[in-house]
């Protein structure tokens, strides 16, 4: 018995730290770096999506978060009906966390693109946003 | 054991853990150090293994998560407080689970090896397993609502990300090992006042910093 568990643990501590360093090649290797964001399909640039949509400031727990709200931006690139959808926001780094309009209307995106919600987790503050996709 | 003895020693370790939790581990956030694997491959990993085989009790650090945990709920320091408060308890319920088949007087870890080995699968799996049921638990409770893809979108994040905590283990596991084996038990007249007046202390200081920012 104490034989099997002397083979066995370094059997599967090996084979977890294989597990990470797979998936964080995988990670590395699947991660999107690109200057545009997929809105729907199409894609934006920082800068475009910027010029089109004013400036606002969010009170968060972390305090003032100043960029476009999603709100502005999701209806000036044309999605129509907004809260008729529910919106995921991917990161570069495959992240990704699902929205319904009544939160996604609440954030910014700032120029770092960074989404920011004030009255949720921070589990859905997204940095390096790549894409929003419109289900 | 006497049971008052080993309830004193969960609520000692899970008050530290708490304590950590909350404490350092929002002073490592602050100043951009990887607080999470951290926390689990240093402090979590230390506090459950020596309380395992000072106390050589199962259900202990399953009742150490619950009291970290708690504690967790004060943190003034970070939001979505119920959702690491579940975490921590998973954490500790999935320790329980590790090491069920790890007999009391410890045989086992006598290899260096093996002992290194039990750190690396011990942070790793319970990082991971607390970093999923975070992942599930948050948007249930202060979102809005879980979604399957998303989670299955994260999953080699999530696997890559216990790399860390995993490396932190192998060395950790081996080291609690090391110090255990200095003698350090408290004669018993002086247990409990010290056992209760540490948690008392960690909790004072996690609650007096939550008042301090939140009242």
């Amino acid at each position: 018995m104490i034989f099997g568990k002397e083979k066995i643990i370094p059997i599967l501590a090996i084979s977890v730290l294989l597990l990470g360093i797979f998936s964080a090649l995988y990670v590395n290797a699947t991660q999107i770096s690109k200057e545009t964001i997929t809105i729907n399909g199409n894609e934006y640039t920082i800068t475009y999506l910027f010029s089109i949509c004013k400036k606002v400031t969010i009170q968060t727990d972390e305090g003032e978060k100043t960029g476009i709200s999603f709100d502005e931006m999701i209806t000036k690139v044309g999605v129509g009906c907004p809260s008729c959808h529910n919106y995921i926001i991917k990161a570069e780094d495959k992240y990704q966390q699902t929205y319904t309009w009544e939160v996604l209307k609440t954030g910014v995106l700032t120029d770092y693109s960074r989404a920011y919600f004030p009255n949720t987790a921070h589990t859905f503050w997204i940095r390096n946003v790549v894409e929003i996709e419109v289900k | 054991m006497d049971k008052m003895k080993i309830f004193a020693g969960i609520l000692l370790f899970g008050s530290l853990w708490g304590f950590s939790e909350s404490i350092i581990g929002s002073a490592l956030s602050e100043v951009g150090l990887p607080a999470g694997a951290i926390m689990t491959g240093f402090f979590a990993l230390t506090f459950l293994v020596i309380s395992r085989m000072t106390y050589k009790q199962p259900g202990m650090q399953l009742g150490m998560g619950v009291i970290a945990g708690t504690l967790r709920l004060f943190n003034p320091f970070a939001s979505c407080h119920i959702c690491s408060a579940l975490a921590i308890m998973a954490e500790g319920a999935i320790f329980e689970i590790i090491w069920y088949n790890i007999s009391f007087d410890f045989k086992e870890l006598k290899p260096i090896i093996i002992q290194m080995s039990m750190g690396i699968l011990t942070s790793y799996l319970i990082y991971v397993g607390g970093y999923i049921l975070t992942q599930i638990l948050t948007p249930i409770v202060s979102g809005p609502g879980f979604y399957f893809e998303n989670l299955i979108a994260m999953i080699p994040n999530i696997f890559s990300s216990g790399l860390l905590p995993a490396l932190i283990g192998a060395v950790v596991l081996p080291a609690t090992i090391l110090i255990k084996k200095v003698d350090f038990s408290l004669k018993d007249r002086l247990y409990y006042p010290t056992t209760i007046g540490i948690s008392l202390l960690c909790w004072s200081i996690v609650i007096g910093s939550w008042f301090l920012i939140t009242v």
